[in-house]
């Protein structure tokens, strides 16, 4: 039954679709741009949450301190805040008004109603999951492995790079992958961060309030065929001992 | 050569006290004890794994206490060998030797097929470690870590993960290979057999402490304690209480009888009191009639059990209290020992180790 709820919802939206709306939709210039804006901030906060992310996952995988059951719970606080309580914390936080917002305003960096304030509401709900995907990959990781490469010759990075990161690659692609999927799909704290310019999910949202369902079927049936391509491609680079 | 000295090490709430060890160059050493005696967190604290709280660590004078593991110059070998799964066998080998100073690809490659052709694995140089058998993985394992030349090789329970006959081969190639490289080594194990087999020197591990050291036939023979005796499997530790019946001699030594219930023996003795004897079993002497003179323990017994182990039968005694006895299948015959037989028991006052 959980299943048939799952999948009849999405086979009915694919079938709504007609062959020429899609196509219509492919030329229409205001979804390519939403589409091509969607994915470049997906990239970004992926980006970023990589590069912030994977070390804070390999120290959560491998180090004991005092704090770290504290510092995973943060990490994974994002993913029980409804993303409009995360829009407005943000916007409270990176606004102009604020003291970290006003700040960065002064460096050229505005957030509300600006691309990074997109990239910000991604980063803050996707971050968490490619966290918590490194961090598994890197506890499948034999700390012997590290230990063996470093009595080898091997510097603590050299190890890393050569021995951790080859055997936990795939486990954190898959995280990676996921992550910018989350991003894709995001919208209640975009929505109150950066309405425009508008990423797909706001514009399908749009369409829907201001022309009903048929304007919004075929951005929303160009979205989901995203998200199937991404679950795919999460399936076909995880880890085969978690498939 | 390697000298531990005064290692203290804390490992979550298990402590390694007072640690001090040494391994002459090219001596072939283990340390043994039961599993969580803190074996393997000794390894990694000579290895650089694990801190030292006090204490210090040399390997052939050069004191590496404070040196990351890559700067030790020790290799290592796990129980579970541990080998890079995403590398092949050859990669794996060669893991080390790109660190190695001067090395280069024909170097390497030279070294490579060296170790290989010596541990017999040239054929699987191309594959990958999946697939490998627990033998054909310790020897990818042993040459990984011989590989870039380390001073010292530590060994973790180097046959635990094999079967007894892939053991014994190992085991012998190891001493092989040891004498051709001269690598001082040390090994961690939980079996005495491979102290017996393969060490110049022992030392026994109980709950983070060493309990006694020397070579593998001195604390087989003479175990400094019951736990000891035990654990390198003696034989017969009988709980009991000395009292002297002589005067001693210019050595300290005394006549005295050692009594443990209903079992009474004649013992040589340092000291009076709480004691544990140690009787190994093929000092008990089985005979259908009563032993001479110059044998002090004549004791007659009832067989209870008769246990076959190819060419050795082991013989449990009801003799006041549980003693086993080893004799060849030729004398089990000869005497008919089966449950129920009474035989006579002789025993040596010297033969008695008490401790």
């Amino acid at each position: 039954m959980l299943i048939l709820f799952i999948v009849g919802p999405l086979v009915r939206l694919l079938f709504m679709a007609s062959p020429s709306g899609l196509g219509s939709a492919l030329a229409d210039p205001e979804l390519q741009a939403s589409i091509a804006l969607t994915v470049m901030c997906a990239t970004a906060a992926t980006a970023i949450a990589a590069a912030l992310g994977v070390p804070l996952a390999y120290l959560l995988a491998r180090a004991r301190f005092p704090g770290r059951r504290l510092l995973l719970g943060i990490v994974d606080l994002p993913v029980v805040i409804p993303h409009p309580v995360a829009g407005i914390a943000l916007l409270l936080f990176l606004g102009r008004h604020s003291a970290v917002g006003g700040a960065l305003a002064s460096l050229g960096l505005e957030f509300v109603s600006h691309v990074p304030g997109i990239v910000a509401g991604m980063l803050f709900v996707s971050a968490p999951i490619l966290v918590s995907g490194a961090r598994e990959a890197f506890v499948t990781v034999d700390p012997k492995l590290e230990r063996v490469a470093r009595s080898l010759g091997d510097s603590a990075w050299g190890c890393f790079r050569r021995v951790t990161l080859p055997l936990a690659g795939r486990g954190i692609l898959a995280g990676g992958i996921l992550a910018w999927a989350r991003s894709v799909s995001e919208f209640g704290s975009i929505v109150i961060l950066t309405y425009n310019p508008k990423v797909a999910s706001i514009l399908i949202f749009d369409r829907f309030t201001a022309y009903g369902l048929p304007a919004a079927v075929p951005a929303a049936v160009l979205l989901l065929m995203v998200a199937l391509a991404v679950f795919a491609l999460v399936r076909l680079v995880e880890p085969r001992e978690h498939r | 050569m390697i000298r531990l000295d005064g290692l203290r090490v804390r490992v979550g709430s298990f402590d390694l006290v007072d640690i001090s060890f040494e391994v002459p160059t090219g001596g072939y050493a283990l340390i043994i004890g039961p599993t969580g005696s803190g074996k393997t967190t000794l390894l990694d604290a000579i290895a650089g794994h694990a801190p030292l709280l006090a204490g210090r660590v040399l390997a052939h004078g050069r004191d590496v206490s404070s040196l990351p593991p890559e700067q030790r110059r020790l290799g290592i070998v796990y129980q579970q060998y541990h080998l890079f799964p995403h590398l092949s066998v050859g990669e794996n080998i060669a893991y080390g030797l790109r660190y190695a100073a001067g090395d280069g690809s024909e170097a390497t490659a030279t070294r490579v097929r060296a170790l290989a052709g010596l541990l017999g694995i040239t054929a699987l140089l191309e594959r990958g470690v999946r697939g490998l058998s627990g033998g054909e993985q310790q020897r990818v394992a042993i040459a990984r870590a011989l590989a870039p030349r380390p001073s010292v090789l530590l060994l973790d329970e180097p046959f635990a993960a094999v079967d007894p006959a892939t053991r014994t081969i190992l085991r012998r190639e190891l001493r092989v290979l040891h004498e051709a490289e001269g690598i001082t080594t040390l090994q961690v194990t939980h079996d005495f057999d491979d102290a017996l087999r393969l060490g110049d020197m022992v030392a026994v591990m109980a709950e983070g402490h060493i309990v006694q050291q020397g070579r593998p036939e001195d604390v087989f023979r003479y175990p400094n304690s019951a736990f000891v005796a035990r654990f390198v499997g003696t034989g017969n530790v009988v709980a009991g209480q000395v009292e002297r019946t002589g005067e001693p001699g210019a050595d300290g030594r005394f006549a005295a009888r050692f009594v443990s219930g209903t079992l009474e023996l004649h013992v040589i003795a340092d000291r009076e009191g709480l004691a544990h004897a140690v009787i190994r079993p093929e000092d008990l002497l089985l005979s259908s009639t009563p032993l001479p003179g110059s044998i002090r323990n004549r004791i007659e017994v009832v067989v209870e059990r008769v246990e076959h182990l190819g060419p050795v039968v082991q013989v449990q005694l009801a003799a006041g209290r549980d003693l086993v006895a080893a004799v060849t299948t030729a004398t089990a015959s000869d005497l008919g020992l089966r449950p129920g037989v009474r035989v006579w028991l002789g025993l040596k006052a010297t033969a008695v180790h008490l401790v």
